[in-house]
This record gives structure tokens, sequence and C-alpha cells, in this order.
């Protein structure tokens, strides 16, 4: 590879990138540790620059947007270090809107930024999903080799779910505010431009209507790759089996999670029968008692004959007693279930959109590989006279090698988010759980006192019974 | 599996020393003749329901009969034997045996209100219960039941000195035989024949009725109660056996992944022990579900001393009738005036007065029957005086027994799902630090 290459990366089919003048293009030196440890089978080739990652990956630095030519800020280790981090975006406050035409959600995205590319440190506007789909858009087009995390889905297939429902639209705002985050954190999307006006712009609503049109656009453009690659390199087929196998792990969790809950669920109907008779039984032992009284039979002595939690006869309370308690058991199932459905069947099933974009992704970089190799090979078959590659080759031959790199770099980022997302996921199960059965505790233990409430001794009969 | 000797539950029964004059009404109290040995009362023993066995047999029609039998097993338990502990004697019986046994108490002792038997076939089960007679499980739990139905005899006042119980823990064979000696299965017959006709009686005893209706409710509620604890365990079960399958995708993943990998597979290990701890605690649960039962089942000897107590006052009012009807026909036969219109009375009159002979002898008839009617009241009203007071210390009795029976059965199922509670915390915290991990 030459060091000097054309300030655009051009590219079969796509718009070129444009240029932005990148405060941090060039002046700085590229300080990178990649996470990676495969880098072994990276098959780019080496040579020496001026410029190059540790890796070995030669950094293009005439193409400001790509991420070879950028201060590749990869997140090292596990936890994202706040200290490195310039940006930090929300979304919450969801509002409906009525006009004359439609009703729809929007979301208060809310930016605090240190960057000199943005104007102000502190903007707050309000989208909606028709503008992050904008966004996604945009970044696909605008930065093809990398992988651009998912969106909810915009339509729900099942139908019967309301769009304005309290739970939908939270569900929908913590994927949004985790698309956001994720794009916030990527070292090179974060600088798009098309993220800083989403962010930024008051009014996106003219550029959200083109979306619509160029969506079609993006679908063709796979298509037309059309070229037939001859060897994937091994890291590249080992991604692609890892998310065939994980999507199917997912699906599996997914199934019993939703299993679970439907368990959950018929135990709790049961629960919410089983509770009551303990108090219909309460109610005969009542019953009995008052007529004892009333026909003058003289029982316990000792206690007073006032209301519910009189012992005298002492069934009455111990049966109330458990009938709150399996009350209160119910209680709690209830809020486990609604956790589990709301928070984490959601969380999963989003992951596979986002191994899709992956999946995706991997397709598209097979795409170029193979049409680099079609060009060689017919290079080859034309016996060129010049001793160097043909520019055009020389072209595909980038790009292949920019694509490797910045999908590694992309996947080792993915990995990492992965690992942290499902920490999150299965540890806020097991919180769930466990301030489940801490519920359920508490309310067994707090009527263990009022079981055990004994009038003052009337058991003078004699009879030693133990069984 | 059968019954281990190793869980056996020993109890000790402080049965009071009987007075000559305690005794003396317990050989009233059985019925007929009592055996011609000695009559050795037990101060106190041990009684263990040790083991289960099968037997076959072929039975009178030439068919294989197998059939389950319990050892129990008697040892004196005197504060002089403590530390000796000598080998308990012991005999095999047969559930239709106890049943017996049973019935002889149910004649024997109209007023007592007889511990009920643990249940012939399995009811209130849920799935993974079977229903099956010869299930380890059920034969176990029987096992246990029979024991429970001892030791409540042997500690009822009247119950435990009678000697046809005590032969029946003492004397293999010979012991069907003095117990049909009794006489008792005649008897059976038509009690259960008064029990279950109807008749109304004008003057109940208010308690007697009020028992009754709260013998019904009871055991409306309790059933109630067991068929719906019956579809929790199994709900409960589903709930905790699909996070088992937890344990095999978490497995499975982790051989995909590098740094998560342990972190999973542990994690996986601790949702195979949660999904299997559910067995323990619904075994525990059946317990309580049997304890319940023992009460439920006792509703139906409540209730059949409370018809006693109808049958009767029902005889006393009928006699009292009687004796009336009869005392009315003399003062009509005196004073020759007929009170009530009676076809009798039409065919005096009709065909003229009676001869003063057979005047006479009316009058001598009826007063040898008002006199016997007069002293067949006087019984009635003792039997039914004395049948009312022991009948009634008897309910006091039971009813104190049941309210702290079932008041520590409850306690032991709140503390139950506390120990539940725990476990289930502890696995999900375990799972949680192995998912720190990932």
């Amino acid at each position: 590879m030459s060091a000097s290459t054309p300030k655009t990366l051009s590219s079969s089919g796509q718009k070129p990138i444009q240029e932005i003048c990148h405060p941090l293009s060039a002046a700085e030196e590229a300080v990178v540790r990649t996470p990676s440890p495969d880098v072994a089978n990276n098959t780019a080739s080496i040579e020496d620059k001026d410029l190059s990652l540790p890796n070995g990956t030669p950094v293009d630095t005439s193409s400001p947007a790509s991420s070879s030519s950028l201060l590749n800020r990869l997140q090292l280790d596990d936890d994202l270090d706040g200290e490195t981090r310039d940006l930090f975006v929300t979304v919450d406050d969801p509002k409906k809107h009525v006009s004359t035409m439609e009703t729809y959600i929007t979301y208060r995205v809310s930016t605090k930024t240190s960057r000199v590319e943005f104007d102000l440190p502190e903007y707050s506007v309000r989208r909606r999903y028709q503008d992050f789909d904008w966004l996604r858009i945009k970044l696909e087009e605008t930065q093809p080799t990398h992988l651009i995390p998912p969106l909810p889905e915009k339509f729900v297939v099942k139908g019967v779910v309301d769009r304005f429902s309290e739970e939908f639209v939270e569900t929908r705002r913590r994927a949004l505010d985790k698309f956001l985050k994720r794009v916030a954190d990527h070292p090179v999307l974060s600088f798009n431009e098309h993220l800083n006006a989403f962010l930024s712009s008051k009014d996106l609503n003219k550029r959200a209507g083109l979306a619509l049109l160029t969506k079609v656009g993006e679908g063709v453009k796979l298509v037309t790759g059309g070229y037939k690659l001859r060897l994937r390199p091994l890291e590249f087929a080992a991604m692609g089996e890892y998310l065939d196998t994980f999507t199917g792990k997912l699906g599996t969790i997914d199934r019993i999670a939703q299993r679970i809950i439907k368990e959950q669920t018929e135990y709790l109907a049961e629960l919410r029968e089983y509770g009551p008779v303990y108090g219909s039984w309460a109610g005969v032992e009542a019953g009995n008692r008052d007529n004892n009284a009333a026909v003058g039979v003289e029982e316990d002595r000792n206690h007073s004959s006032s209301g519910h939690h009189s012992n005298g006869n002492g069934l009455q309370a111990p049966l109330e007693g458990v009938a709150g308690g399996v009350a209160s058991v119910a209680a709690a199932m209830e809020e486990l279930t609604e956790d589990m459905s709301q928070d984490f069947l959601p969380v999963l099933r989003e992951y596979v959109l986002y191994i899709d974009s992956m999946k995706n992704v991997l397709k598209k970089r097979d795409q170029v590989q193979a049409e680099y190799e079609a060009k060689l090979e017919a290079a080859a078959l034309r016996r060129e006279e010049r001793t160097t590659v043909p520019s055009d080759v020389e072209k595909c031959q980038d790009r292949v090698e920019c694509f490797n790199a910045d999908l590694k770099a992309d996947w080792e980022r993915w990995q990492n988010n992965k690992r942290q997302d499902f920490r999150q996921l299965l540890t806020n199960m097991a919180d769930s759980n466990i301030t489940y059965y801490q519920k359920c505790l508490a309310a067994w233990e707090s009527i263990i006192p009022l079981l055990q409430e004994r009038p003052a001794d009337s058991f003078g009969r004699g009879q030693d019974k133990v069984i | 599996m059968m019954a281990d000797t190793g869980s056996e539950e020993v109890a000790v029964i402080g049965n009071t020393d009987l007075t000559p004059g305690e005794i003396e009404n317990n050989i009233k109290n059985t019925m007929g003749e009592v055996g011609d040995e000695e009559i050795v009362l037990p101060k106190k023993m041990e009684i263990n329901v040790a083991e289960a066995e099968k037997r076959t047999v072929k039975n009178a029609v030439n068919m294989q009969e197998t059939y389950t039998v319990y050892l129990i097993e008697t040892r004196p338990a005197d504060d002089a034997s403590e530390g000796t502990n000598p080998t308990p004697d012991s005999l095999w019986r047969r559930y239709s045996e106890f049943e017996i046994l049973r019935s002889y108490f149910l004649v024997a002792y109209p007023h007592v209100v007889v511990p009920p038997l643990p249940e012939k076939r399995a009811e209130f089960v849920w799935h993974k219960l079977s229903a099956d007679n010869m299930d380890p499980d059920f034969v176990e739990r029987r096992r246990v039941g029979l024991e429970n139905f001892l030791l409540r005899v042997a500690s009822h006042p009247i119950l435990a000195s009678d000697n046809i119980f005590y032969s029946f823990l003492t004397e293999e064979n010979g012991w069907k035989e003095a117990v049909l000696e009794t006489g008792f299965q005649a008897k059976a017959d038509s009690r259960l024949k008064a029990l279950n006709a109807t008749f109304r009686v004008k003057n109940p005893d208010k308690r007697f009725a009020e028992m009754k209706h709260y013998g019904d409710e009871l055991q409306s509620v309790i059933s109630q109660l067991l068929r719906v604890r019956a579809r929790v365990a199994d709900r409960l079960y589903g709930v905790y056996k699909v996070h088992g399958n937890y344990g095999r995708v978490f497995s499975e993943w982790s051989a995909i992944e590098k740094e998560m990998g342990d972190g999973l597979q542990s994690a996986g290990h601790h949702m195979d022990a949660y999904a299997a701890s559910v067995d323990d605690i619904l075994e525990e649960e059946e317990h309580y579900a049997d304890q319940l039962k023992e009460y439920l089942f006792y509703t139906d000897a409540l209730r059949a001393v409370c018809r006693k107590h109808e049958l009767i006052q029902y005889e006393l009012e009928a006699a009292a009738t009687d004796l009336s009807t009869k005392k009315q026909q003399q003062e009509e036969l005196a004073t020759g005036t007929v009170r009530t219109f009676s076809l009798k009375g039409m065919t005096s009159k009709l065909f003229g007065q009676e001869t003063p002979e057979v005047r006479e002898g009316k009058m001598k008839v009826l007063e040898g029957q008002i006199q016997e009617g007069e002293e067949a009241l006087k019984e009635k009203n003792t039997e039914c005086d004395e049948f009312v007071r022991s009948a009634w210390s008897e309910i006091e009795r039971f009813k104190d027994q049941k309210n702290h029976d079932l008041k520590e059965a409850l306690i032991s199922y709140a503390i139950m799902q506390i120990s539940m509670c725990k476990k289930g915390i502890q696995v999900w915290t375990n799972a949680k630090e192995c998912f720190n991990k990932m």
C-alpha cells in the first residue's frame, strides 16, 4: 500500500465520505493498544509507514473519517473509563404529541460535551423514533465499515401491544438510550457529523424526509456486490460461527425465560386462590368461637374477648397470618414477573438485532474482499506491463484492509459491550429473584410472632401427646 | 423404598394410672365379654410403627393378593428401664386390621371423638405423587400415619386402657377373634344405619348442633385448602424445574465464550441446584398436608358424636312422647271422655261402652306400661345426661387438641416457607456472584 493515497476513499456504489476538517487528524500520534489477541491472522500487508498501529495495520491518514486515521480510542478494559469520555448523551422524558396528521411520542435527547465539534457544551432537543431511524441510516451510509448499533423494531409485530402504553414506551426509551450511548461511545461514530446534527439541531424534519428514500437504496447496495468470496480469513469465519451459535443460545434463553414467566403466572393465579381459603377458615373458627360464647361455654378464661386478634380460639390469628403471608408472596411474585417481562426479555431480544447488525457488517466485509479478489484476478489475467499493481486494485486492497481493521476493532468493542451487557442483564435477573425471596422472607418472618401468640396457659389438660 | 427404620419416631405416652373405679368403668365400656386372661393394663408404653413390607398370598379364592403389612413395636417405657433399652415386642398388622380396630372403637365408645386413620387411597395428589397404593412414598406416609393413629389412641384417657387395643398391640394371633367376639360388627351396622337416618329432634342441645355445623364447615374448608394447595405445589414445581434449563444452556454457551465462560458455567450449576431443591421443599410440605388431612378425617368422628347425641335425644323424646300418650290414654279411660277424636272413641260410641271388666283389664295393662315407660324415660334421661356430659368433655378435649395441633402445623408451615426463602436467596446470591465474574 503506497504512502500517498487519494483523499477520499472510493468504494463501489457508495457515496463519498464527506470530508470534515478533523482536528484530530494527522496531528496526533495514534496511541493505541488493541485488546485483541488474535491479531496474527491479520491479512493486511505490513509495510513501513510513518504511522501505523502496533498491530501492523496501516493507518490511512488521508481520509480523516476512517477509523484508521484517527486517534483510535479503543476502549481498553471492561469498564469504560469515565475520564476519557467527553460526550454524554441521555434519552428520557417521553411525551405524547398530538398533531393534525398523527399522534406520536417524542423523547428528550440531552447532551453534555466538551468537544470542540459542538458549539455549545449542552444541548437538549426532542426527537421521535423516525429521527433515530434517520440517524442510523446516515451512519450506515457514511460509516460503511463500522458496526452501527441497532434500533428497536419500528413496528410491533405482536399487534396487540399498545404503542402508547407506559411499558412499551419505557422499553423503547431504554433501547433508544442504549443505541445513542453506544454510538456516542464509539471512537469513530461519535464524531460523525450526522450525530452532531442529531444531537444539536433544533429541527431535523427536512432531513428526516430523505431518509425514507435512501433506505430503499441501502438495500440495493448490498446486493449489487455479487462477487464470490475465495477464502474467508479464519478469524472472520470464526466470528460468523460464533454469531450463529450465540444467536441460538440467546433464542434458547429467550424461550426459557418466557416459559418461566408463564409458569410463574400460573403459580400466581393459584396463590390468589390459596390465600383466601385460609381466610375463610379463619372465619369458620371465629364463627365457632362466637357460638360457643353465645351458649355460655367457658373457654379460655385468660384472654380478653375482643376482636380479631384475640387468640382465645387459637386458630383464627394464625390462619389470618398465613393468609396474609400467601398474599404477600403473590404480590412479590407479580412484581418479579413484571420485572422479567419488562426488563429482561426486551433487552435479550434487542441483542438479536445487534447480532444481525454484526452479521451484516461481516457480509459487507466479505463483499469487499470478494471484489478485491475478483479485480486482482482480472488484473493478473490481463497481464499488464506495469510492475506495480494497478491503482484500482490497490484501492480495493486498501478498502479490504481498512474494513478488516475497522471490523476487528468493532468486534472487540462489541464483545466487550456484550460481556458488560450480559453481566448487567443476568445480575439484574439475579437481583430481581433475590428481592422476591427477601420480600417473602420478611412477610413470613413478620407472621411468626402472631402465630406463636398463646393465651396465658389454659392447656392444663395433662395429655402429653408427642408426635 | 420402604420405610427406613432410621427415621422412626418413638413416642412416650404418659398414660395416667388407672384407679380401680376407672378400671371397672373401662370394663363396662367394652362390649360384651372380656378376654379370659388377666387384663394387663400398660402403665407406659412406647409405640412405634417401624417398618412396612409387602406380602403376597393366595387368598380365599385362590388368587394372588399383594398387600402391605406394618411392623408395630412396643416397649414398656418405665423410668426403671430407661437405661436398659430392652428389645421391643413386635408384630405385623395390615391396614384392614387397623380399620377393624377403629370400627370397634366407634361402636364401643360412641361419645369419643375417635382418631382417624390415614387415608385409604391417595387423594389431593399433585402430579408428581403417585396415586398408587403400592408407591413407596405413599406407603411411607401411611406408615407414619398409622403410627400417629396409635399414638393418638394411646394418649387418649379412655381408649388407651381398652384391652382390645392392648391385645392389638401385643397379640398377633387371636386378636381378630377377640374383637369379633365382642359382637361389635352387628352393632356397627345398626349404628351406621341410625347415624344415616333422618329424624327430627325437637330440643337438641344447641352446643352439639353448633359443633356439628362447625364440623361440616371445617371439613369443607380443609378439603378446599388441600385441593388448592396441591395445585400450588404443582405450579411451584414447574417454576423451579424450568430453571434447570438455564443450567444446560449456560453450560453450552460458556463453551463459545472466553472471559465469560467460567462465570456462566458456575452460574449454570447454581441454576441446576435451584431446580433440584424443590423436591425436598415439596416433600416437607406433604407432611404439612398430612397434618391437615388428619383433622379433615377427624371431622367425621366429630360429626358422629354429635349425631349420636341427636339419636339419644331423639330416643329420649320418643320415650317421653310415648309415656305421655299412655298417660293420656289412662286419663281417657278413667274419665270416659274422649279428648281427641279417635276411631276407637267413635267405635265405642257407636257400639256402646265397654264392660267394666274390660275397662279394668285395660287400665291394669296401661298402668304397667306407664310404669315401664316411666322407668324407661328415667333411664333414657340418665343415659342422655351421661352422654351429654361425657361427650361434651370429649369434644372440649378435642377442640383444645385441634387448636394446639393445627397451630403447630401452621407455625411449621411458616417456618418451611422461611427456609425456602432463605435457600432461594442463597442460590441466587451465588449465581449473582458468578454473573459478576463474567
